[in-house]
């Protein structure tokens, strides 16, 4: 018989007697309420969604019925569709590669200071502290053609009035968007790769200056492949973060003028929220979520892989 | 001088003593005042319909419009509960797209716990659509519904039933500037709009000819109203869209014409109502169709650079020689869900009633009762607002005449998301009119095939 004893304080302590059974069953017993909530809040309507895929349902009306795969084949031939959804990867793309570098770019120059890095740090947090909707509503003030700042600035440096319509133009208002993302997402990068810089041995380091390595030479071939975990994880999260990017956009463009800055979720929310086409929403956000997945299976095993060759 | 320390709890204590010595002293100070104009001034409580007390103990739940000046109505409300012996709680107060997605989610969530709701004649088919509102034939009378603007009434009459009554509404007419034009180059068509806005659009003074609300709903609001002048519809009688006629492509190259000409503001794709009227007030815009709900904003001096420079006129006509009027109301309506019809339909009546106009009237709405608007017209003739006849007279005549909701169906909010996003393209010069009229026809139509509106089920 299993015994289980639970002590209280060590002047009381309580024995309590349970079967094997008993004993196999408890972590099920425990982990209950965890597997209630997340079948309420996650799977439930992971699943519902997932059948409203595969029905006409329309919020304002009373009856709903099957329609098969007519959504899905409906999508495949939805041209505005697959233009966001390639918007969406290039913007994606873009967004983490140049937060990547200019996140590194700092992460060294900060793992190099020696006086102020944690002020430093703590400023550069400072636009992951602002929500996205506050960054949407401040990028889109300083793109604003008649009153923004950047048109203003043009005219204090030239003395000519520059109304340029930033949020309208291509392919200004899809670099708009661009920066604001890229401001908001790069504080993560570098602290993270700067973690990763800190957490280095120092001795192939010392090593390489013995045998007369360049600064250029020694972060090619030491902390450029060393860091690769940490650049791997850094770049994953900022991926999925970035391939569910909504708010900035929504705020700053709402996905357009027409499609010109439609990004994959501005178009299933114009979709599914605005024009109450839940069903056709569900289906877009299948696929994504698909291709999201896709993707960041891609990444991770990267992670797995530069993890295995660092041991070796 | 000595000085006693004093504990929180006498603190407390004499707080209380003087704020409930406040409280009476208020009561008693005005119970006989109250009283006195009570007996001195006859109840506005007219309805022949209503005995006293007749809805004692009933509460009537409501989820109401709020925000700007709509609220003010409700201090109506506790004359009527004291008339009926009702009580009115408010299970819920937003701003127009708020409170119609709280409606659009509790109807098909089957969770409507209220009696009246706010409405809109845009808005309301989706209600509809969803089985949550009460036919309202049967609680109005003929006699009850003579005094309201007939088009008002009208706007929200489908299926062969009444589903909303008014209570104010709003349309656009033209704006201009008549530091900048003469009153007798006001444009008659959209043709000559649209020449004209190009004659004075003024880059060295920083001048656009005009401007629209660039997106959403309002986009397409425009976009039909100016295609429906031109002789357009937007769908046939069979419900297939026809925007894409000549009329409908005429109506859409205007607005890609004038953005290319630079008589628009370049950032204007990404206007609402807000951005165009402030765009006006900052004295940009030389003409320009605008609603009337602005019109005290556009004269306040210390909030618009075009107050006492501008005035109004019709909107312009097109090839189909009938008026731009692109329209909209606010009313009431009963659920179908409530338990309290008859208290429910009492409280629409004493709010759209000739005392809840005169009320709104006064804060500048454009209600519904004609006989109210014979008063506020009379009352306008000695006011020191030059435009304040004319303003009314004209907002009167286009409610009589031009009044045009969209199609009263629940798509329309759905078909104006498909629509107008192609509108911007069209403006931008990314597509070509047709073309783009075209996809946007298409994609209506399966939208209207999946609502079930030919017959077929997907």
């Amino acid at each position: 018989m299993a015994t289980i004893s639970v002590t209280k304080s060590p002047a009381r302590a309580r024995v309590f007697e349970i079967s094997a059974d008993e004993a196999k069953r408890l972590p099920w017993l425990l982990l209950t309420p965890g597997l209630v909530a997340l079948a309420v809040v996650v799977a439930f309507p992971m699943f519902y969604s997932f059948y409203l895929s595969f029905t006409n349902y329309d919020l304002t009306r009373p009856t709903t019925e099957f329609v098969g795969l007519y959504n899905y084949i409906k999508l495949f031939s939805n041209a505005t569709f697959w233009q966001a959804f390639g918007r969406t990867v290039l913007f994606m793309t873009l967004a983490v590669n140049l937060e990547f570098l200019i996140g590194l770019a700092i992460a060294q120059l900060m793992a190099k200071a020696l006086l102020g890095r944690g002020l430093l740090r703590t400023v550069l947090m400072m636009p992951m502290m602002f929500a996205p909707v506050l960054v949407g509503f401040q990028f889109k003030w300083f793109f604003n053609d008649q009153v923004g700042l950047v048109n203003n600035l043009l005219f204090t440096l030239t003395g000519q009035p520059h109304i340029i319509p930033w949020l309208v133009q291509v392919p200004l208002g899809f670099i708009s968007i661009l920066v604001a993302e890229v401001w908001m997402g790069t504080p993560f990068m570098v602290i993270i790769l700067e973690a990763g810089i800190l957490s280095l041995p120092t001795e192939p380091f010392e090593a390489a200056e013995v045998d007369g390595a360049s600064g250029w030479q020694k972060f090619r071939h030491l902390t450029f492949p060393m860091i690769g975990p940490f650049i791997y994880t850094a770049m994953a999260i900022r991926s999925l973060d970035l391939a569910r990017v909504y708010d900035v956009v929504s705020i700053m463009t709402g996905g357009g003028p027409g499609t010109r800055t439609e990004l994959i979720w501005t178009y299933v929310y114009r979709l599914a929220f605005t024009g109450h086409d839940y069903a056709t929403g569900s289906a877009m956000s299948y696929v994504t979520v698909i291709v999201s997945f896709l993707f960041t299976f891609f990444l991770f095993r990267n992670v797995i892989r530069s993890r295995w060759e660092g041991r070796e | 001088m000595s000085t006693k320390k004093m504990t929180r709890r006498d603190f407390l204590k004499y707080a209380g003593l003087a704020s409930g010595a406040a409280v009476a002293a208020s009561v008693m100070g005005t119970l006989p005042a109250a009283a006195a104009e009570a007996t001195e001034k006859p109840s506005l409580f007219q309805f022949p319909h209503i005995q006293k007390k007749e809805f004692e103990g009933v509460i009537v739940r409501m989820l109401a419009i709020s925000g700007a000046n709509y609220d003010e109505l409700y201090k109506i409300i506790p004359e009527w509960e004291e008339q009926t012996g009702a009580k009115v709680e408010f299970v819920f107060k937003g701003d127009g797209f708020q409170t119609d997605k709280r409606l659009v989610q509790d109807f098909a969530a089957g969770t409507v716990d209220y009696d009246v709701c706010w409405d809109h004649s845009s808005f309301f088919s989706q209600y509809v659509k969803a089985d949550g509102l009460e036919p309202l034939e049967n609680w109005f009378s003929d006699e009850e519904l003579a005094d309201f603007i007939p088009r008002l009434v009208d706007a929200t009459r489908r299926d062969g039933h009444l589903w909303v009554i008014p209570r104010h509404f709003d349309i656009s007419c033209m704006h201009y500037r008549t530091d900048l034009m003469g009153a007798d180059q006001v444009p008659e068509t959209w043709d000559q709009f649209k020449e004209l806005a190009k004659q004075l659009t003024d880059p060295a003074k920083g001048i656009y000819g005009t401007q629209f609300a660039g997106k959403e709903e309002a986009l397409s609001g425009r976009f039909y109203e100016v295609m429906t002048a031109e002789g357009g519809q937007l769908f046939n009688e069979k419900w297939e869209p026809t925007f894409n006629s000549p009329a409908g492509v005429k109506a859409a190259t205007m607005f890609a014409e004038l953005y290319a000409a630079g008589a628009m503001p370049p950032g204007m794709t990404s206007f609402v109502w807000e951005d165009v009227a402030k765009n006006f007030a900052a004295g940009i815009i030389a003409i320009y169709s605008e609603w009337y709900g602005w019109y005290s904003f556009f004269q306040d001096p210390s909030a618009s650079k075009v107050a006492g420079k501008f005035d109004l006129a019709r909107q312009p006509m097109g090839d189909g020689k009938i008026h731009s009027g692109w329209a909209g109301h606010h009313g009431f309506s009963i659920t179908k869900a409530s338990q309290n019809k008859p208290a429910a339909a009492s409280l629409i009546k004493w709010l759209t009633s000739v005392k809840g106009n005169e009320l709104e009237a006064k804060l500048g709405f454009l209600v519904a009762r004609q006989s109210v608007w014979e008063k506020i017209i009379v009352e306008a003739e000695t006011s020191t607002d030059p435009l304040a006849k004319k303003r009314l007279e004209l907002a009167l005549l286009q409610a009589q005449e031009d009044f045009k909701t969209p199609p009263l169906i629940a798509e329309w909010l759905p078909m104006s998301n498909i629509l107008y996003p192609i509108l911007q393209q069209i403006i931008l010069g990314d597509v070509e009119p047709q073309k783009g009229l075209d996809d946007a026809a298409e994609q209506v139509r399966d939208m209207m095939a999946k609502a079930g509106y030919y017959g077929t089920g997907a």
